[in-house]
């Protein structure tokens, strides 16, 4: 199953580089108003997701014949404040999670810097999970604040 | 339409890219029962060096399996794009951020860290990031990845427009 999940992440990734997903002009352009196209990726994307879910979820199983499974994200306080800080922070890279790992495999030295960013920034979260969990109002540490 | 930084190369149709990214949404779910995301991950490595009760719980560790191999595969695919678009070469072009902020590389490197640092922090409290909340969230119709979609949009949009019209 490695190689499937190694697959996926390139084809992924390659979508993601070659549509201006990972591109840093196109994501001001986004946020600036001026360009459209990721708009349009991650609308499409979600219009042709949704009702295939939903099919899956009526009338599907999984390849080996499991019944799907979807655990949702709990909803809590950090759905808002964490999607501020990270709004902040994609506008700063130009880069979402993903595309961080997609600059670094096209040869953007930069995005290092933003995945080492990344990493303590997570680090710092885990850390600090249990005086976080009253602030925000967290789910019990064990069920965390959603993955994915 | 304008060209990629990579490469000047042009960008693929907004509809093809939507269409695939759904296919891969969908693929990992049938082949894998995977819901898609990718901030975890960041988690994921972290596990690795770090022994804090946060990381050592099942979600995390229990991943790491098949999200490490699924990261590995987007620096792949960046990889493999820029072969494909022109060649691939260590580069630290940054577009509009060269030409209107125009710092070097000493300033690229702590502005993408201090951003880093706001994404890893950031979707972790959020509990996603655009893939998880964006892509499969909305498509699975949950209010926590509607709420966090607007809110990172929403400061994407003010941060980009302090930055670009206001700052420089």
């Amino acid at each position: 199953m490695t190689a499937v999940y190694l697959l996926l992440g390139l084809l992924f990734g390659y979508i993601l580089s070659r549509s201006g997903a990972a591109d840093y002009n196109f994501i001001q352009g986004m946020f600036l108003l001026t360009n459209f196209q990721l708009y349009g990726i991650i609308g499409a994307a979600v219009a042709i997701t949704a009702p295939g879910l939903w099919l899956l979820k009526r009338y599907g199983r999984t390849i080996s014949g499991a019944p799907i499974q979807i655990e949702l994200k709990p909803l809590h306080r950090g759905n808002l404040y964490g999607g501020i800080l990270f709004g902040v922070g994609w506008s700063i890279t130009g880069m979402c999670p993903g595309p961080i790992l997609v600059n670094i495999g096209e040869g953007k030295v930069y995005a290092l810097a933003a995945l080492a960013g990344a990493l303590v920034g997570a680090a710092l979260f885990g850390v600090s999970y249990p005086s976080l969990a009253g602030v925000f109002r967290l789910p019990p540490l064990a069920r965390g604040t959603g993955d994915g | 339409m304008e060209p990629l930084i990579l490469n000047g190369a042009p960008a693929i149709h907004w509809a093809i890219a939507g269409a695939g990214i759904a296919a891969v949404t969908l693929t990992l779910l049938y082949l894998a029962n995977r819901r898609l995301g990718i901030s975890t991950g960041f988690e994921d490595a972290c596990s690795l060096v770090l022994a804090a009760p946060y990381f050592r719980r099942d979600a995390v560790i229990g991943a790491r399996g098949w999200r490490l191999p699924l990261l590995a595969g987007l620096v792949l695919g960046g990889f493999v794009s820029a072969i494909g678009s022109g060649g691939w070469a260590p580069t630290w072009h940054l577009g509009m951020f060269d030409t209107t902020i125009g710092w070097g590389p000493m300033g690229k490197v702590v502005w993408m860290f201090v951003g880093g640092l706001f994404i890893g922090f950031g979707t972790r409290l959020a509990g996603g990031c655009t893939s998880g909340h964006g892509i499969f969230g909305l498509s699975n119709l949950e209010l926590p990845s509607l709420i966090s979609t607007l809110s990172f949009m929403g400061a994407g949009l003010v941060t980009t427009n302090l930055v670009y019209r206001v700052i420089f």
